[in-house]
């Protein structure tokens, strides 16, 4: 009988432990009723991007994260309107496969250093900006975010997905940083320098060494002037 | 001494003061021009290329010492001028900056570069502080504390961090400072500096 006791003990650990896990599991109800708090006009687009985002959460989408900065949101004053147009933001990553991580850790800070909101949304909306026609620019120049059973053109270059988010969120936030640091949209060396930098020095570490030389053997200076202007217009 | 006695001679007196006065008026004008004129007269005259030639004439240090002194003087203010224009974070600039050292703001609260074998160290001097904690992109921008044992102004923390870029600033007592000496690099956030480190790699935050 006493030989049983820790196996009962150690079953009934895992029980809850089992049991916790499934407890904190961020729902699409949990979504909803941070979302009724605020609350957002588009309930029902926000719903179903978030619905996409917790069905991709194998593969990178932070939902406790998103969950976290959807409470805080909830539970700071200032308009409506404002605090949709971040959950909008969000929303819109989602939708279009973008990864959310940048955007979630300058809304964030944003909320942090109490940035008034409208000012907040309007440079998450920046940042998405910059990550979709960034992310165009690598299918332009045929580096794409590999998808299973998806065939992969002669020339082109097909990352994993993980890889391929990596890239583009350190790409796109340094371009990011570069105008918020007051940086001019023409100079097209300067941006150049910049993402090379900023890539090269995580290159290694959080990014392969061969995607980052992959990015600077196809994109020239004048191309981050591109992007950057296209995002601001 | 009647009235009339004393106006009479209150009139002399003034009419004498205006008589020296009109006496001197000649030898007054032009006074300053012609001072500066004899000094001129007097100073040995040397246009630019006898300040040349004095420059390189020989002195007790040698023919070419007072050139080298010149020369050295001139370097110095080239390299200091050099730095500084590189670190420090004053008005605006483009871009990230990359930091070689302590920017000058900071030098009076020198925080230093800090690894740990299970972490980041963050070190931040703050005489006088009550409050300091860290906040960044690793934490959700929600402050963790720093702490100083035993008082002597020097607050640290320790925070495990995979390898990545980490963007961070200190609040002290409130009030968010930005700029961390020790940082790999700075940014301007919403108008204001956040540190930027990067650990692992070549970054060696950690």
């Amino acid at each position: 009988m006493r030989g049983c006791r820790p196996i009962a003990l150690v079953a009934a650990l895992a029980c809850v432990a089992v049991l916790g896990i499934a407890a904190a599991a961020v729902t699409l109800d949990d979504f909803g009723r941070v979302l009724a708090a605020i609350p957002v006009v588009n309930e029902a687009r926000v719903m179903a991007a978030f619905g996409l985002g917790l069905k991709s959460s194998c593969c990178g989408f932070p939902v406790d994260e998103t969950y976290r900065l959807l409470e805080r949101l909830a539970a700071v004053s200032g308009s409506a309107a404002d605090k949709e147009a971040i959950v909008l933001a969000i929303a819109k990553a989602i939708e279009q496969g973008i990864p959310v991580d940048s955007l979630l850790n300058k809304a964030f800070e944003g909320l942090a250093r109490a940035v008034p909101l409208e000012p907040l949304g309007q440079l998450l909306e920046l940042r998405l900006r910059l990550l979709l026609e960034s992310r165009d620019l690598f299918y332009s120049r045929g580096i794409f975010r590999a998808s299973p059973g998806a065939a992969v053109a002669a020339g082109a270059t097909a990352l994993p997905p993980s890889q391929f988010d990596g890239l583009l969120s350190n790409f796109s936030d340094a371009l990011g940083d570069y105008l918020e640091s007051g940086g001019s949209p023409f100079e097209a060396q300067q941006i150049y320098d910049e993402v090379h930098a900023r890539l090269t020095q995580l290159s290694g570490t959080v990014l392969t060494a061969s995607d980052v030389d992959l990015i600077f053997s196809r994109i020239e200076p004048a191309d981050l002037t591109q992007v950057v202007l296209t995002a601001l217009r | 001494m009647t009235l009339d006695a004393r106006d009479s001679l209150d009139e002399l007196l003034r009419e004498t003061l205006r008589q020296d006065v009109a006496a001197a008026a000649d030898s007054l004008a032009r006074l300053e021009e012609r001072v500066m004129e004899s000094l001129g007269e007097r100073l040995p005259k040397r246009g630019i290329l006898g300040s040349l030639k004095a420059l390189a004439a020989p002195t007790r240090g040698g023919r070419w010492g007072q050139l080298a002194v010149v020369g050295a003087t001139a370097a110095a203010f080239l390299l200091v001028g050099t730095l500084l224009s590189d670190r420090l974070p004053f008005g605006r600039h483009e871009g990230p900056l990359r930091l070689g050292g302590a920017p000058a703001a900071a030098t009076k609260s020198v925080a230093s570069r800090s690894s740990a074998e299970n972490g980041v160290l963050f070190i931040l001097p703050a005489l006088n502080a009550r409050v300091v904690s860290v906040v960044g992109s690793f934490s959700e921008w929600e402050p963790m504390p720093l702490s100083d044992d035993d008082g002597d102004g020097v607050w640290t923390t320790e925070i495990p961090l995979p390898p990545g870029r980490y963007e961070y600033a200190f609040i002290i007592d409130g009030r968010w400072w930005g700029q961390d000496p020790s940082a790999d690099e700075y940014i301007r956030s919403f108008g204001e500096y956040s540190s930027v480190r990067y650990v692992g790699g070549g970054g060696d935050g950690a």
